[in-house]
C-alpha cells in the first residue's frame, strides 16, 4: 500500500521539453521491497528527466503525433484507467498512476506486492488507491484557495516539508496536507487522548456553523423525435464547523419542501457517523416511483476543522430550469440560426447571471452578422467564431425569449479559429451559462432549526445556496447530435 | 574538505538532484556521503540547510552509503548527532530518527549484528512508548510527533523485516489502550500483528503469549529477533486473496494453523480493539488498517469476519476511494461470510454509482469501473483473472455507464468494453425490450468514431481512439456476424474518406484474429484497386495494399499497380510499390507479376528501384515458390519484429545475401617472370560459365609474404582466352607458400556468388629474381665479389644436381637462364640470384658429368640450403 515514488509535472506546450518536474520524491525504503516483491519483474524508478519524457509520451502531450507510433498509436494498446505503463529504458515501468489536470500532472508508482508477471489486477494492489488519493490530496492542497502563480509557487515549496509530514516513508498517512500543515502549527497543543488523526487540533473561539448547499444543473436538450432531452442536479453540502471540544457532535438535516425532488446518490464524508439505510439505497440506478425517500436527509457527524463536503447527491427534477431549441441551417454562404429559450415558471427568475454561448467551430472568423432578438444583448466575438446572447437577471414576463440571425465566415485558418471534433458540418450546440443565488432546483435546503450541534455553547447557524448551470447544452435540433444512451429511453 | 557553506549546498543539493547518475559520476560523489554527515553537527549551518540534507540522505541513502558497512556507519552517525542535540526543541529529531532508520533498511544492515540496530530499535520503541529516556532527551513539545515518527520508523522497519515487532504485540496494545496517539499506533500494531500471524504459523510460537506479554520497553534486555530469522526475513505479500492471485500460493494453508480458544480470544479483542477506534483514523490510514487485518484474518479458522461488520455500513456511504477498495478488498478475502447476497448487491450498486457519479473525478470514475468488471463475486460464472461483467450487472444497472462521444478516450474505452459485455450477453438472453438495444447503440457510437476520425486535419489521437475502439469491439465481439460486418463495412468507408489512415489498419490487420482480418483484407484491398492509380493518397494505397495483397483479385492488384507505375515518380513511392510486388511475390503471384516487374525495371526513374524491380524479377524467375517464401521472408534465426521496416529490410537481405556457389573458375599458373623489383605470380583465370565483376581474394597462409591485393575481371567467358592476371609479391622471408583464394562474382542471372577456389602453391623458384646486369666483361668479377661476400655469415655447400638427356647446358637454359652471370657453355656457369626481400643464392655449376653436375653454392642465408637442394635435386625430373 506503499508509493515509490510521487511526482509533480507542470504541463507546458511549446517549451522544448513540454514539461518541468515541480517535484519528486522516491522511497528508497519501498523500493527495497519492490525490488524483492517484484523479483525478476522489477523495473527501478527512472531519474526525473527519462520519467518526464515517457510520461508525457504516453499522455499524447509531446503534440508530436504527426505521424504513427506504433507504441503509442498501436490499436491494441488500449488503456482504460489512469494507471500506466511507461516504456523506460527499454523496460515498462508499470503501475503509473497520472492525471493531468489544470496543466498540472500528478503521478506515483505504487508498491505492488508480489512479481509483476503476469500483471496483477489493479484491483488487487491497495497501493493504487493509496496513490490515487495522495494525488487528489496534493491537488486539493495545491489549487484550494489559490489565486495566482504566485500562490502556487509557495504552496510548492511547502511540499517537500509537508510529504515528510503526511507521507515520510511512502505509506500515506494523511491525504489531507492542510492537516499536516495545520499540524506543524498545533505541534506546541498537547494533545488528549483520542484525538482523531484527521483533526490536528481544536477550535477555540466562537461557536459557528456554516452550511452551503450548491447545485449544479447539467443538461442535453435535442428537440427531436426518438432521443429524449436529459437533465440532472448535482448537489455539494459544504459545511464549516467551527466548535469547540475534541469532538463535538453535530447532525445536519436536509429537507425537501412538498413537491421536491427526491435526493439520490447520497455519497458522505467519512467524518459522517453512521447513515440511515434509506440515504444508503436512493440511487438513479432504479426507475423512480412516488415511495421514493424524500427526506429529511439526516447526517451525524463530528466535524474536521476545516470546510469540508459533507455530502454530495443527485437529483432527477420534472422540468429543465431551461428549456430551449436551437436550429443552425447552411444556406450557400451563410448560417441561419433560430434560438428560443423558455424558463420554467417554478424556477426562480432572479439571475445572477444567464448567458447563452452560441459557438461555431471547424468554420473561419465571422465577417458578417444579422441578427433580431427579443430580449438581451449579443455579443460578438469574430476570431473566435462566438456569440454570446447575454440575457441579464431576469426572463420577461412571458419566460420566453428568442433569436434569429445569419452569420456569414470568412477562410477558415487552423491557428485560429477552434477545432471540434463533434461539431462536423450542421452539428452544433450553444450553451447556457447561468446562476441563481439563494435557490435550489431540487428545493433541497438545510433547516437551521433541525442543526443538532453536542458541543459547548449554542453556535451560530447559517445556510447558503444557490443554482449554477454547468454543461447545459441545446443541441442544433436540425442536425445530429451526440446522444447517450439515456436519451435513447423513451 | 571543510564544512561548506548554505549555499555551496544549495548547489551542491541542486546539482545531485537533477541528475543523481551524473553527478554520482563525476569528481565530487565520494565524498558527498561523508561532507553530509560531518556537517549535520556544523554549528554554522542553519538547521533549514541540516532538514534539506537529511530530506536527501531519506530520498538516495543507496547512492550516498552504497554498502551495509557505510549504511552502519551513516546510521550511527546519524544516532550520535541526535544524541547531541542540545535539550531544546529542534526540527531535526523527527528527520534524524527517519533518515537512521531509511539508512538501515536500505543499507541491508539491520540485524542482530548490527550495533546501530541494536541501538535504534530500543531507542524507537521507547520513543514510541512515551517512556522518559532521561537527560531531557526529548523536549516536551516534541514528545507526541516524535512519539509518531517512532511509530512510523518502527512500522517501516517491520515492512522490511516482517517479525521485528512479534515481541512487542503485547506491549503496542497496551499503549494503544492508554494514552498513546491513535493512528500510528493502530497501524503498527495491526502491521505486526499480520506480520506476526503468519510468521508464528510456521514458527508455532504461542499467539496469545505474545499477544499477552507486556515487555517494558526501557528495560535493556536485547531484542527479541526470532520471528525474524523464522520467516528468513522474507516479505509477505499484503494483498487479501484475490481470486486470480490465490491459487497455488499455498498462503491459506500457513494460516490455516488452528488456535487455542484463549488466543482466538485474545486475538479477537485485538482486532476489536482496532477496528472500534478505526474511525479516528484518517481515510487512508482506516483503508490501510482494514486490508492489514483482512488479510490477517483470512483463512484463520474460528475467526469469522463479522467483527468487519458494523464498519461496513459507514464505509459504503462514503465517496472515498481507499475506503471502497479497502471494503472490496474485504470482499475478496471473506466473500459469502461477510457479504451476503444483499451485501453483495448493496455494495456493487454502491460502486456502479461511485463509477458514474458526477461530484467524483473522472480518474475515481475509471478505477471503479475497473473495479466492476473485476469485482469479486461470491459465486463468480466466468474464468478467473479476465474482466467480465459480475452477473448481478445487468443493462439496467449500466445505462449510465455507456460510452458516449463526448467523453474522454480512456472513459470512452472502458465504458465501451463494459458494452461490448452487455452486447455479449444480449446475444445470449435476447431483447427485453425495455431498454434500446446495446447493439444497435454500439454501432451508432462506432459510426460516430468513424465519422470523427475521417475528419480531414484531426488529431491523430481521435483516429488512434476510433481504431482502438473497433480492436476492442472485434475482440469482444469477435464471434458476432451482426457486429462485425457494419464493423468491417465501416472501417472500409473510413478508409475511403481518409486513405493516410493506412498504418492504423495496417497495425488494426495484425492485431485482430482471422476472423475480422481475412474479411477485412478483401474490402479494403477492394478499396484501393477499385480506385485510379493516380490517386494522390497513392504512397497510403500502396502501403495498404502491401498489407492486403495476395493471391486474390490478381488482375485487378495487378491492374492497378500498372496504373500506379506510371504516378510513382519519387523515391518513396516506387519503393512502396515495389513493396506491394514483393507482398504479391510472397503470395505465390505469377504471371502478371513478371510482366509488371519487367516494366519496372526498364522504367522506373530510380536506379535504386530498378535493382529491386530486376532482383524481384530474377527471383521470381529462378527461385519456386517455397525458396521464394524463405528468400523474401523474415529470417528464423532473429527474432520477428513487428516493424515493417525490419521485414522489409530482412527480406532485402536475404534475397541480397551474397549466395555460396561452388567454383565457376579454375585458376592456372602461368610461366614465371623474372622483370622488375619483386616476382609476379602469372595466373591464368578459366571461366565455366559466364561471370561478371570477378574479385579474387588472395590469403597468404603463414604471413610469409605481405597482404596481396585483390584482382579484379571486369567479365570472363568460358572458351574465350583471357589475358593473364598478374599478382605481385612481397615476400618477408624467400620460402614458398600456399596462397588461399576466394572468388567473388555475378552471374548471368544477377547473383552475387561466393566461390572458395582450390589452393595456389608458390614456388620457391617464383620467388627467384636476377641481380642487375653487370657491365660487359666484368661478369666475373662482379660473382667472385657476391661470392666472397656471402662468408662467414652466410653458408656454403655442396650438391649434386642430377641431369637429364639434354645436359647441363639444356637445364640451364629451361631453368636459370636470366640469373647467368658467367657462362662457358657447355660445361661452366656461374648463376647468382636475388631472393627477395634481401638474400642472394650463388651457384657455381662446373665439371658437369653425363648423368650429373655438382654444384658449389653460397648464400647469406643458410635458412635457404635445404630448399636450394630440394630445388636442384628436383630440376631433372622438372624437365
Amino acid at each position: 500500500m506503499a508509493q515509490r515514488a510521487v511526482w509533480l509535472i507542470s504541463h507546458e506546450p511549446g517549451t522544448p521539453l513540454r514539461g518541468t518536474v515541480r517535484f519528486s520524491r522516491r522511497y528508497p525504503t519501498v523500493e527495497k521491497r519492490a525490488r524483492v516483491f517484484n523479483g525478476a519483474s522489477y523495473v527501478p524508478i527512472p531519474e526525473d528527466g527519462p520519467f518526464l519524457k515517457a510520461l508525457l509520451f504516453e499522455l499524447r502531450l509531446l503534440d508530436d503525433d504527426k505521424d504513427f507510433v506504433e507504441s503509442r498509436d498501436s490499436c491494441s494498446r488500449i488503456n482504460k484507467t489512469s494507471v500506466y505503463g511507461l516504456l523506460v529504458g527499454g523496460e515498462e515501468l508499470w503501475p503509473v498512476v497520472a492525471f493531468l489536470k489544470n496543466d498540472m500532472i500528478y503521478a506515483c508508482v505504487p508498491l505492488v506486492e508480489q512479481t509483476l508477471s503476469p500483471r496483477p489486477p489493479l484491483i488487487s494492489v491497495s497501493g493504487v488507491s493509496q496513490g490515487f488519493e495522495l494525488l487528489f490530496g496534493i491537488q486539493d492542497f495545491l489549487y484550494s484557495g489559490q489565486k495566482n502563480d504566485n500562490e502556487l509557487n509557495t504552496k510548492l515549496s511547502q511540499l517537500p516539508d509537508l510529504l515528510l509530514q503526511a507521507c515520510p516513508f511512502g505509506t500515506v498517512l494523511d491525504a489531507n496536507l492542510q492537516n499536516s500543515l495545520d499540524n506543524t502549527n498545533f505541534a506546541s497543543v498537547t494533545q488528549p487522548q483520542k484525538q482523531p488523526a484527521w483533526k490536528p487540533g481544536t477550535y477555540k473561539g466562537k461557536p459557528q456553523v456554516s452550511i452551503s448547499i450548491t447545485e449544479k444543473v447539467k443538461s442535453m436538450q435535442y428537440d427531436k423525435q426518438g432521443i429524449a432531452d436529459t437533465w440532472q442536479v448535482v448537489g455539494t453540502v459544504t459545511c464549516k464547523c467551527d466548535l469547540e471540544g475534541i469532538m463535538p457532535n453535530v447532525t445536519i438535516s436536509l429537507s425537501l419542501p412538498t413537491n421536491g425532488s427526491p435526493l439520490q446518490d447520497i455519497l458522505v464524508h467519512p467524518c459522517v457517523t453512521s447513515l440511515d439505510s434509506a440515504i444508503l439505497t436512493s440511487s438513479s440506478i432504479d426507475a423512480m416511483d412516488d415511495s421514493a425517500f424524500s427526506g429529511p436527509y439526516k447526517f451525524p457527524f463530528t466535524p474536521p476543522l476545516e470546510s469540508f463536503n459533507l455530502c454530495y447527491y443527485t437529483s432527477q427534477v420534472p422540468v429543465p430550469p431551461i428549456l430551449g431549441f436551437y436550429q443552425m441551417k447552411e444556406e450557400e454562404v451563410q448560417l441561419r440560426i433560430t434560438v428560443n429559450l423558455k424558463l420554467h415558471e417554478s424556477v426562480k427568475n432572479n439571475f445572477e447571471f444567464c448567458e447563452a454561448h452560441i459557438p461555431f467551430f471547424n468554420r473561419g472568423p465571422i465577417t458578417h452578422l444579422e441578427y433580431k432578438t427579443s430580449f438581451g444583448q449579443l455579443e460578438v466575438f469574430r476570431e473566435k467564431s462566438l456569440l454570446i446572447w447575454i440575457i441579464g437577471q431576469k426572463f420577461p414576463k412571458s419566460m420566453e425569449i428568442s433569436l434569429s440571425g445569419t452569420i456569414t465566415f470568412g477562410a477558415k485558418s487552423h491557428e485560429k479559429q477552434p477545432f471540434d471534433p463533434i461539431c462536423i458540418g450542421e452539428t452544433a450546440y450553444l450553451k447556457l451559462h447561468f446562476r441563481i443565488l439563494d435557490y435550489t432546483l431540487t428545493g433541497c435546503y438545510a433547516d437551521q432549526h433541525s442543526v443538532q450541534v453536542f458541543a459547548s455553547g449554542k453556535p451560530k447557524i447559517s445556510a447558503y445556496r444557490k443554482l449554477i448551470s454547468s454543461d447545459y447544452y441545446i443541441w442544433n435540433s436540425k442536425a445530429p447530435a451526440p446522444v447517450t444512451y439515456g436519451s435513447l429511453l423513451l | 574538505m571543510g564544512p561548506l557553506s548554505r549555499d555551496v549546498w544549495a548547489q551542491r543539493l541542486g546539482a545531485f538532484r537533477a541528475s543523481p547518475s551524473a553527478f554520482m559520476a563525476g569528481p565530487e560523489a565520494e565524498d558527498l556521503g561523508r561532507d553530509l554527515l560531518g556537517d549535520l553537527r556544523n554549528e554554522k549551518l542553519s538547521e533549514q540547510t541540516k532538514v534539506s540534507l537529511l530530506a536527501l540522505s531519506l530520498e538516495y541513502p543507496a547512492q550516498l552509503w552504497p554498502d551495509a558497512t557505510a549504511a552502519e556507519v551513516a546510521a550511527t552517525s546519524l544516532l550520535d548527532t541526535l544524541v547531541l542535540l542540545p535539550p531544546r526543541p529542534s526540527a531535526l529529531r523527527r528527520p534524524l530518527l527517519l533518515a537512521a532508520t531509511t539508512a538501515l533498511a536500505v543499507g541491508g544492515a539491520l540485524g542482530p549484528t548490527s550495533g546501530a540496530s541494536c541501538r535504534l530499535l530500543p531507542l524507537l520503541l521507547g520513543l514510541a512508548a512515551g517512556s522518559d529516556l532521561g537527560r531531557g532527551f526529548v523536549p516536551a513539545s516534541e514528545q507526541r510527533p516524535l512519539q509518531a515518527t517512532a511509530c512510523e520508523c518502527l512500522r517501516e522497519l517491520e515492512s522490511c523485516k516482517p517479525g521485528l515487532l512479534g515481541g512487542s504485540l503485547g506491549l503496542l496494545r497496551g499503549l494503544l489502550g492508554q494514552e498513546g496517539p491513535v493512528q500510528p499506533l493502530s497501524l503498527l500494531l495491526s502491521l505486526a500483528l499480520r506480520n506476526t500471524l503468519v510468521l508464528q504459523s510456521r514458527a508455532g510460537a504461542g499467539l496469545g503469549a505474545l499477544l499477552t506479554a507486556r515487555v517494558s520497553p526501557t528495560a535493556g534486555g536485547p531484542w527479541d529477533w526470532a520471528l525474524v530469522e523464522e520467516g528468513d526475513g522474507r516479505l509477505q505479500p499484503q494483498a487479501p486473496s484475490w481470486p486470480a492471485a490465490e491459487e497455488g500460493d499455498g498462503e491459506r494453508s500457513l494460516t490455516a494453523r488452528g488456535h487455542s480458544p484463549e488466543e482466538v480470544r485474545e486475538l479477537r479483542a485485538a482486532v476489536a480493539q482496532l477496528l472500534d477506534t478505526s474511525y479516528l483514523l484518517t481515510p487512508v490510514a482506516q483503508a490501510q488498517l482494514l486490508w492489514l487485518l483482512g488479510w490477517a484474518l483470512r483463512g484463520l479458522q474460528g475467526q469469522p469476519p463479522a467483527l468487519f461488520k458494523p464498519q461496513l455500513v459507514r464505509l459504503l456511504g462514503t465517496a472515498q476511494l481507499t475506503l471502497l477498495h479497502a471494503v472490496l478488498a474485504l470482499k475478496a478475502a471473506f466473500g459469502e461470510a461477510l457479504f451476503t447476497a444483499q451485501d453483495e448487491t448493496l455494495l456493487l450498486r454502491r460502486i456502479t454509482l461511485a463509477a458514474q457519479h458526477p461530484a467524483l473525478p473522472p480518474s475515481t470514475h475509471l478505477f471503479y469501473l475497473h473495479c466492476l468488471l473485476s469485482f469479486p463475486e461470491n459465486c463468480p460464472l466466468g474464468p478467473e483473472g479476465e474482466e467480465a461483467a459480475p452477473l448481478l450487472l445487468g443493462p439496467q444497472l449500466c445505462r449510465g455507464l455507456l460510452p458516449n462521444l463526448l467523453h474522454e478516450p480512456t472513459a470512452l474505452l472502458a465504458r465501451l468494453h463494459l458494452l461490448c459485455l452487455l452486447c455479449a450477453e444480449g446475444e445470449e438472453e435476447e431483447e427485453k425490450g425495455q431498454l434500446p438495444s446495446p447493439g444497435h447503440y454500439l454501432e451508432e457510437l462506432l459510426a460516430g468514431l468513424w465519422q470523427r476520425a475521417a475528419l480531414e486535419g484531426g488529431p491523430r489521437a481521435l483516429a488512434t481512439l476510433c481504431f482502438q475502439a473497433s480492436y476492442l469491439v472485434a475482440r469482444c465481439l469477435a464471434g458476432q456476424p451482426t457486429v462485425l460486418t457494419p464493423l468491417i463495412h465501416g472501417l472500409a468507408q473510413l478508409y475511403r474518406a481518409r486513405p493516410m489512415l493506412a498504418p492504423h489498419f495496417v497495425d488494426l490487420l495484425d492485431q485482430v484474429d482471422p476472423e475480422l482480418r481475412e474479411p477485412l483484407k478483401v474490402v479494403l484491398r477492394q478499396e484501393v484497386v477499385s480506385r485510379p492509380g493516380r490517386d494522390e493518397a497513392l504512397c497510403w494505397h500502396l502501403q495498404m495494399l502491401a498489407r492486403v495483397a495476395d493471391g486474390d483479385a490478381q488482375s485487378a492488384t495487378l491492374n492497378f499497380l500498372r496504373a500506379a507505375a506510371a504516378h510513382c515518380t519519387s523515391w518513396d513511392l516506387q519503393q512502396g510499390l515495389l513493396q506491394v510486388c514483393r507482398a504479391l511475390l510472397r503470395a505465390g503471384v505469377g504471371g502478371g507479376l513478371v510482366d509488371l516487374l519487367q516494366v519496372l525495371a526498364r522504367q522506373l526513374e530510380d536506379p535504386d528501384g530498378r535493382d529491386h524491380a530486376r532482383l524481384y524479377y530474377i527471383l521470381l524467375a529462378h527461385l519456386a515458390g517455397p525458396k521464394l517464401g524463405v528468400a523474401l521472408g523474415p529470417s528464423l534465426a532473429t527474432p520477428a519484429l513487428a516493424s515493417s521496416l525490419v521485414a522489409e529490410n530482412q527480406g532485402f537481405v536475404a534475397a541480397l545475401m551474397v549466395q555460396e556457389a561452388p567454383a565457376l573458375i579454375r585458376l592456372s599458373m602461368g610461366s614465371h617472370e623474372v622483370k622488375g623489383p619483386l616476382p609476379v605470380l602469372q595466373l591464368l583465370p578459366e571461366a565455366l560459365e559466364p561471370i561478371y565483376s570477378l574479385e579474387l581474394r588472395f590469403r597468404v597462409e603463414g604471413q610469409l609474404y605481405a597482404p596481396l591485393g585483390a584482382v579484379h575481371v571486369p567479365c570472363l567467358c568460358p572458351g574465350r582466352s583471357a589475358r593473364p592476371l598478374l599478382l605481385p609479391l612481397q615476400p618477408r622471408r624467400p620460402a614458398p607458400a600456399r596462397l588461399d583464394v576466394h572468388a567473388l562474382y555475378t552471374t548471368s542471372t544477377g547473383l552475387t556468388c561466393h566461390a572458395h577456389l582450390p589452393p595456389l602453391f608458390v614456388n620457391f623458384a617464383d620467388l627467384f629474381l636476377p641481380f642487375p646486369q653487370p657491365p660487359e666483361g666484368a661478369g666475373l668479377v662482379f660473382f667472385e665479389e657476391l661470392w666472397d661476400s656471402c662468408l662467414p655469415e652466410g653458408a656454403e655447400s655442396r650438391v649434386w644436381c642430377p641431369l637429364g638427356p639434354q645436359g647441363l647446358e639444356g637445364l640451364v637454359s629451361r631453368h636459370l637462364e636470366p640469373f647467368v652471370v658467367v657462362a662457358q657453355p657447355p660445361t661452366s656457369y656461374y648463376v647468382a640470384i636475388h631472393l627477395p626481400p634481401d638474400s642472394k643464392l650463388l651457384l657455381r655449376l662446373e665439371a658437369a658429368l653425363a648423368d650429373g653436375v655438382p654444384v658449389a653454392l653460397r648464400t647469406d642465408d643458410w635458412a635457404v640450403l635445404p630448399l636450394v637442394g630440394d630445388y636442384l635435386r628436383g630440376l631433372a625430373a622438372a624437365v
